[in-house]
């Protein structure tokens, strides 16, 4: 890379979330007031009411008391980064315990749901952005307003603070983010001919270049091996937004308030992405219904470049399972712009919580920059912290490819962010899994924008 | 004397005021043994079913209260494409492994119920399937069954011979699913099958064999017509268990290519409890209780079938 990542983040695009922050600021480890039984419900978490003031409970002593933190467990190395977490808690705050909960991601959150039903939910669980919305929306979620003050507010990344905020209550710890991009294998991409990969993302490929590129990939490739897998697969629908955005369409109008997917920039997105089966680009069984992921199809050599997302890069780097040769990552493709798509996880704390001031210290703690910083570069993943955005995390595994992600994020703009933590997100995200299944097996592209849109609006009650 | 002024028994009938004493200590006996029963049934089988005809009848989403709103979720299912579409795929589904199953299952049944080496160990490698969980087989199937790196598709190209698309061709998924769901249900046919046959009196072949009778005929005349009751058992058993599949289904395709292998109850899991699906319970419900209808009419009327043919 010819930019280093300080000067490409402050600057580059205005509209980028990790420019939000001018400060990097906030060592954020205030302590969070003690005293019990406070502020488990009131005004928090409720949808129309106004949040309580903010930093009311920030300040006093070690925390006591045991609560439960449950997470789906998605690799070893997210698993040591919490273990971490639960040790500098304990050490920190002696007469407090904290009993991880760890189960698959399928079922996560039917189990949360099930358990908040039933008033017995985990004290602190994670969410991600996509799912975000509908538990803020629920009446569900402690504000976490009062434990903070305004300079610990500003040490995160704007946008990220904006995700988990709603109706003027802060209803998480933004923990971690994550994005897309590109990884390839060396040697197949050499002998196919590409000669040069983008290693700026100036220099991303057009979407011209990219069909050119995936044209030479398939002529030197056998019939059982493809150039591309995208990283759409089941949940991941969400994910073909970002051919939308580069093409310069949008999710939603402005005010967020209805479907904008019926367009120019939808059209071409759609048709673009469809001829990537048409054209053999990517294997029949890389759809959104389909049970193999793209870091599989990869892993696998199925594909010689897969879309993935960072958390994904310890698997492939794993030296016994992991990917066997040599492997690089450049940047989505662009078009009217770069666009990628916004993931990673909040850190939420129950209203109904018996240990409201252990409960919002414990995720507190997680959004601290040590403990981030430790998390983040164990999992791979990027942080939310502004500081730590500009630099300085030591990432476990080939950390030089992890740059390659950090300016990829720059391009989740605004209106991604938006539309992501909109409650209505899982309703559309199920749409957008119908639609595009239909539309990859030969659907018309009108139709499918048409019942997009009909299914965002409905979604969306407009 | 006509037969009815004849006495009917020579011992005389127990003292009226003895025998309802003695039946009244029976019936509270017989009411402690099956109350532990009838409990488990109240609490596990029927609140359950009347709470999902309520549930059904909700707008009942995973958080949040329950609004109701009658029969609008049933009236949602019937403009509902995907859902007409999971019922077509149940019913193919169906059709293709039921009677298929059986038929291998009474085939197999027959070859380990004669004398052959090794029966025990074969009936043993045929039944194994069906005690591993649904959701592993899935898996296995979908390893199988991969497209590009499968092991049939392997296999065929060892030959020279170019695979199907065993998950991106609608028909071929469809098929994919049902081989592998045969492959655990004839276990359970044949074990059923073979103590059907086990039960069959010898002398009748012995007796037809003497009269001329050949082997088809045999068959057709003694060992069809003696399995009745294990094949009405059995064909109650798949039917439901095929309207009812999920894991095997889940596991291995995920519905797709395209709601090509969705069926009933894994569009209500995708309604009702996906991750980041609609999360609408109610509606979810709904499909449950369609589905709880379509098994009860199948099997009433399968019960009255053969209850006729038995009279």
């Amino acid at each position: 890379m010819t930019l280093s990542r300080r000067h490409f983040l402050s600057g580059s695009l205005g509209s980028a979330v990790l420019l939000g922050a001018a400060a990097a600021c906030g060592s954020g480890d205030t302590g969070v007031g003690g005293g019990g039984g406070a502020a488990t419900t009131g005004a928090a978490g409720s949808a129309a009411a106004p949040s309580a003031a903010v930093g009311g409970k920030v300040g006093g002593g070690p925390v006591t008391g045991n609560i439960s933190f449950a997470f789906w467990g998605g690799s070893v190395a997210e698993q040591t980064g919490f273990e971490y977490a639960k040790k500098i808690f304990e050490t920190e705050n002696p007469g407090a315990t904290v009993e991880l909960k760890t189960s698959p991601y399928d079922g996560f959150y039917s189990g949360v749901d099930r358990s908040i039903q039933a008033g017995d939910a985990p004290d602190v669980f994670r969410v991600d952005y996509t799912t975000f919305g509908r538990y803020a929306s629920r009446n569900v979620l402690l504000d976490l307003n009062p434990y903070y003050d305004q300079s610990e507010i500003d040490a995160f990344i704007p946008s990220f603070w904006q995700a988990i905020s709603y109706n003027g209550g802060a209803y998480g710890v933004p923990h971690q983010t994550d994005t897309s991009a590109i990884i390839y294998d060396v040697a197949a991409l050499e002998k196919a001919g590409v000669s040069s990969v983008p290693t700026t993302l100036e220099t991303a490929w057009t979407w011209d270049e990219f069909a050119d590129v995936m044209g030479k990939l398939r002529s030197s490739l056998p019939d059982n091996q493809f150039p591309f897998a995208y990283n759409w697969t089941q949940a991941g629908a969400y994910r073909w937004l970002s051919f939308l955005y580069q093409a310069g369409g949008s999710l939603l109008t402005p005010d967020l308030a209805a479907a904008a997917i019926p367009s120019d920039a939808g059209t071409k997105a759609l048709d673009f992405t469809k001829s990537f089966f048409t054209e053999k680009w990517v294997p029949d069984t890389n759809t959104i219904q389909g049970t193999r992921y793209s870091d599989d199809f990869f892993l696998k050599q199925t594909t010689v470049m897969s879309s993935i997302g960072d958390f994904s890069i310890p698997a492939v780097a794993d030296p016994a399972q992991g990917f066997k040769g040599e492997w690089g990552a450049t940047f989505l493709p662009r078009d009217a712009g770069a666009a990628s798509d916004l993931g990673g996880n909040a850190i939420a704390v129950y209203n109904k919580t018996e240990q409201a001031d252990t409960a919002a210290a414990f995720a507190k703690l997680m959004g601290r920059e040590d403990v981030m910083k430790y998390f983040c570069a164990q999992s791979m993943e990027l942080p939310t912290l502004s500081s730590l955005a500009a630099g300085g995390i030591d990432f476990v595994y080939v950390p030089e490819l992890m740059s390659v992600f950090t300016q990829q994020a720059t391009t989740v703009s605004q209106s991604v962010v938006d539309a992501t933590v909109t409650p209505a997100f899982n309703d559309i995200n199920t749409t957008l899994q119908a639609q595009l299944e239909t539309a990859f097996k030969g659907g018309d592209t009108a139709s499918a924008l048409e019942q997009m849109a009909a299914g965002v609006n409905s979604a969306l009650g407009a | 004397m006509t037969l009815i002024d004849r006495p009917t028994s020579a011992v005389p009938p127990p003292a009226p005021a003895r025998q309802n004493r003695r039946s009244g200590e029976q019936g509270r006996a017989a009411a402690w043994f099956m109350a532990p029963n009838l409990l488990l049934i109240v609490v596990f089988l029927l609140v359950p079913l009347g709470l999902a005809f309520w549930i059904a009848t909700q707008r009942y989403e995973s958080l949040g209260d329950p609004v109701n709103i009658g029969m609008s979720n049933f009236v949602g299912l019937t403009t509902d494409p995907v859902f007409w579409e999971s019922l077509r795929n149940t019913v193919v589904f169906t059709v293709a492994t039921v009677p298929t199953g059986m038929a291998l299952g009474l085939g197999i049944a027959i070859l380990l119920n004669s004398v052959m080496p090794a029966r025990a160990f074969f009936r043993s490698v045929i039944f194994l399937p069906l005690v591993i969980s649904g959701v592993s087989v899935g898996m296995l199937g979908a390893w199988i069954f991969d497209q590009y790196d499968g092991f049939v598709n392997n296999v065929l190209a060892a030959f020279g011979v170019s695979g199907p698309s065993w998950q991106s061709n609608p028909g071929w998924a469809m098929t994919a699913v049902v081989l592998v769901t045969l492959w655990i249900r004839v276990g359970f046919d044949m074990i059923i099958y073979l103590a059907g046959l086990q039960a069959i009196d010898p002398q009748l072949y012995e007796a037809a064999q003497l009269d001329g009778a050949g082997a088809w005929k045999r068959f057709t005349a003694i060992t069809w017509p003696m399995l009745r009751s294990s094949t009405f058992f059995l064909v109650v058993m798949n039917l439901i268990y095929s309207f009812q599949v999920f894991d095997t289904v889940f596991a291995m395709t995920s519905g797709g290519p395209n709601n090509a292998t969705t069926m009933i109850v894994t569009y209500a899991y995708k309604v009702g409890f996906d991750e980041h699906g609609p999360g609408q319970l109610g509606y979810a419900a709904a499909v449950g209780v369609v589905i709880f209808a379509i098994t009860m009419v199948f099997t009433l009327v399968l019960w009255r079938r053969n209850s006729a043919a038995e009279d």
